[in-house]
């Protein structure tokens, strides 16, 4: 009897144990191991870093860019090591670049750049904020360097394109549409910026050939279509120009002074 | 004597209608020669790519250094007919 009942009570004491372990609770953020003032300093700065993190992508992710940027300025100013304080730059810039302070984007992603020399999403965003507030001599030198390490990047070779054609080097342009569409030759986007720079040399033939390219493949590509009847009319192709630029008058979907223009084009040529 | 005098005036008058009329139709040509220039415009510049969480541009989840770095036009997130 002594046995039996000895042997009941381990069996009940063993479920127990068991029970009470499946009851502990795994503690969510470990206490510090340290008393050090420093290493406690250290570890809150790194916990307030993640937190602004949180706080500013949450922001960015709903349009609110006014409050995602003291978020990133927070963390700029306690000057976290990479990558926080070059990820911390960019997201600042793409803040301020939402809110038209293009300057201090401008400054961001340089300073993102600046701290991760090979970051090339703050080289692209930093190249289409310079063509927004107009510097082109940034946005190329930008461009090279992104080019340089991104040799065959379809977003390097747009950009350096575009910032070419708008300083007037349209050899960089041919030579950067030319390599884009190496890569991508249904891009009618970049066959409509090669016609551009060869309009602009005068290169009316080839020039022509990339329009009627880039609008067999996006038809309802009016911007292309005017410079197609632009093109024609210099070749002195005048009943053809003069049914593009009809083409594009008429197209409802098309951008209002466009088709303005183009109905004042058509109507001022006189076919013999 | 008064006929000479209305010749003259008349003369002057044709010739500034003429002169003002070819100014009018230069400056006219000009204007239509800008305003073609004005429309054979590059395309939109890339969009900003988009906020990069705290772990920075290194790794498989990155999405905007990935466009940046990308080879084909969909992955950069470049600009489409469409919208250019």
């Amino acid at each position: 009897m002594t046995v039996r009942t000895l042997a009941a009570a381990l069996i009940v004491f063993a479920a127990s144990a068991g029970i009470g372990g499946a009851q502990t609770y795994g503690s969510g953020t470990p206490p510090p191991r340290t008393t050090d003032v420093h290493a406690l300093r250290a570890l809150a700065q790194a916990r307030e870093i993640h937190e602004r993190f949180e706080i500013g992508l949450g922001a960015e992710r709903q349009g609110a860019w006014a409050a995602a940027a003291p978020e990133f300025e927070r963390i700029i100013a306690l000057r976290p090591g990479e990558p926080q304080f070059s990820t911390a730059n960019y997201d600042a810039g793409i803040a301020y670049a939402h809110l038209g302070r293009l300057d201090d984007a401008a400054r961001a992603f340089r300073t993102a750049i600046g701290g991760d020399p090979e970051f090339l999403a703050a080289m692209a965003n930093l190249i289409s904020v310079d063509l927004s507030r107009g510097d082109l001599r940034e946005a190329r030198a930008v461009a090279d360097r992104f080019i340089t390490l991104a040799p065959d990047s379809a977003r390097a070779l747009y950009s350096r394109g575009i910032v070419a054609l708008r300083q007037g080097d349209t050899a960089a342009a041919r030579v950067s549409f030319g390599r884009l569409l190496q890569s991508d030759p249904q891009y009618a986007l970049a066959h409509y910026n090669l016609a551009i720079a060869q309009t602009r040399d005068g290169r009316y033939a080839p020039a022509e050939q990339e329009l009627r390219i880039a609008l067999d493949l996006a038809p309802s590509y009016s911007r292309a279509r005017f410079a197609l009847g632009t093109v024609l009319l210099r070749e002195g192709k005048r009943a053809q120009a003069r049914a593009a630029f009809d083409a594009v008058a008429r197209d409802p979907g098309g951008d209002v002074a466009l088709r303005n223009l183009a109905g004042a084009m058509r109507d001022a040529i006189t076919t013999p | 004597m008064s006929r000479l005098w209305a010749r003259i005036v008349l003369s002057g008058v044709l010739l500034i209608t003429v002169c003002g009329g070819a100014a009018a139709g230069i400056a006219g040509a000009s204007s239509v020669e800008s305003a073609l220039e004005g429309a054979l415009q590059p395309s939109a510049a890339p969009a900003l790519l988009g906020p990069i969480t705290e772990a920075g541009r290194k790794g498989w989840a990155c999405k905007p250094e990935q466009a940046a770095a990308a080879r084909t036009v969909r992955q950069a997130e470049l600009p489409d007919a469409a919208a250019p």
